[in-house]
């Protein structure tokens, strides 16, 4: 009897949870807000948790693929090792000196409209792909800003709380961006499709496109502003069926890399 | 306490995933914490501590996901009802039986999202993804679930008591 209750009472938050996905307005609400406090609670703790994943990325880059440059090695003498550690190190932070400059002559560039931003975790399915930044609503971040590297786009906002901001990135298969060919009039759609590329849509057969190509947002869906680099053209197929040509994108960033981020503030 | 104790390891596993499994080349293989940990309490502490549970860990999953509201805790909560069901035909007599269940109900979650996914809203587009993934991913928690079920059971022989 008694497991026949709780039985019953999950049946009901099934229905409850099939109507959230189908976006019942009441019950969404209600949902956002149960999910708001509790991620005020988690927040600290994904920080604290992020900080060591630099480490981790760091002990994997640095480390676990020398292993077999290490076997050839076995003959140097510690001093040597422990030079060839410190050369890393320096490595990593020149590296990182690189990046963090980039970062600020953005900033530089447009003073007061962007906020700057650490990774500190990723999508627990790989079926979705979106980053999770150390910034929230206190530094100023809203739905929908779009989200910048030095290199290029990297997605937008979806979801902000105290701590922490939820990144759709712009592979995600649910990401859509109006995009325009740099110096060329061809614009068209570039849809995320889950993998490492993406796809531009709606360019006709007769468009001006080619490979090597550079993709700009077109600043027309009103989410991302004019200008911002979104992509390299790597495949054009004229020869699929219907009339529009069959496009490939790779986009600027590496987004299992990503350490820092921007966040472009809507004025 | 073993049910606080459990749901506690099934957040910081979410969490440890979500940031530090990240940093890791492993786009491919997705372990999913939460369906062990749902499964074994569902079984082993009953259907009221494997509900609260389910609701906890799919709340936790879906505030580190970009997954469409109510879709995680959907999956997970058929995933709790299917398995309360099935509490008599499921034997788990070592890590590697429970490793194989915690595979097929990964497997079975990722059907269920596609055709939650597929009849109510008729998204098509990430079927390709989900089918691609799910098998790695199954595996990949199956392989984890061994060590998982072991550390579950050692916790239980030596901290806490049973019941």
């Amino acid at each position: 009897m008694k497991n026949t209750i709780f039985i019953v009472i999950a049946a009901l938050l099934l229905i409850v949870s099939f109507l959230i996905f189908t976006n019942t307005a009441f019950l969404v609400k209600g949902y956002s807000g149960i999910k708001g406090g509790v991620s005020e609670v988690t927040g600290p703790a994904l920080s604290l948790m992020g900080k060591p994943a630099d480490l981790v990325r760091h002990i994997f880059n640095s480390y676990i693929n020398l292993v077999g440059t290490k076997k050839e090695n076995v003959q140097l003498k510690a001093k040597l090792e422990a030079l060839q550690l410190d050369h890393q190190r320096i490595f990593e932070i020149e590296n990182e000196n690189r990046r963090l400059k980039a970062v600020l002559n953005l900033m530089d560039q447009q003073k007061n409209t962007m906020v700057a931003a650490r990774v500190v975790g990723e999508d627990i399915k790989n079926w979705f792909k979106c980053i999770i930044i150390d910034k929230g609503r206190n530094s100023g971040i809203r739905e929908k800003m779009p989200v910048v590297t030095a290199k290029g786009l990297v997605g937008q906002t979806v979801e902000i709380n105290k701590w922490h901001t939820k990144v759709m990135v712009m592979n995600d298969i649910n990401s859509s961006i109006d995009v325009y060919i740099e110096g060329k009039n061809t614009r068209g759609m570039l849809e995320g499709t889950g993998q490492n590329t993406l796809k531009l849509k709606y360019i006709l057969k007769n468009d001006e496109i080619e490979i090597g190509d550079k993709l700009v947002t077109s600043g027309k869906d009103g989410i991302y502003p004019k200008g911002l680099q979104a992509g390299i053209v790597i495949t054009v197929n004229r020869n699929k069926a219907g009339i529009f040509t069959d496009v490939d994108v790779m986009s600027f960033n590496n987004f299992k890399r990503l350490d820092e981020v921007l966040i472009v503030k809507k004025q | 306490m073993r049910f606080s104790v459990y749901v506690l390891i099934g957040i910081s596993l979410t969490i440890f995933q979500s940031s530090i499994l990240s940093a890791l080349p492993i786009e491919f293989f997705k372990p999913d914490f939460g369906i062990p940990l749902i499964i074994y309490t569902t079984l082993f502490l009953g259907p009221q501590a494997g509900l609260i549970a389910t609701l906890i860990l799919a709340l936790f999953q879906e505030i580190l996901s970009n997954a469409p509201q109510g879709s995680i805790l959907f999956t997970k909560l058929s995933v709790f009802i299917i398995a309360t069901f099935l509490k008599k035909q499921l034997y788990i007599d070592s890590k590697y039986s429970f490793s194989y269940i915690c595979s097929g109900f990964v497997i079975l979650e990722s059907f269920l999202f596609m055709a939650l996914s597929l009849l109510s809203k008729g998204e098509t587009g990430n079927i390709v993804n989900i089918i691609l993934y799910t098998f790695p991913n199954a595996i990949f928690t199956g392989f984890l679930s061994i060590f998982l079920f072991s550390f579950l059971e050692y916790l239980n022989m030596r901290f806490l008591s049973r019941e």
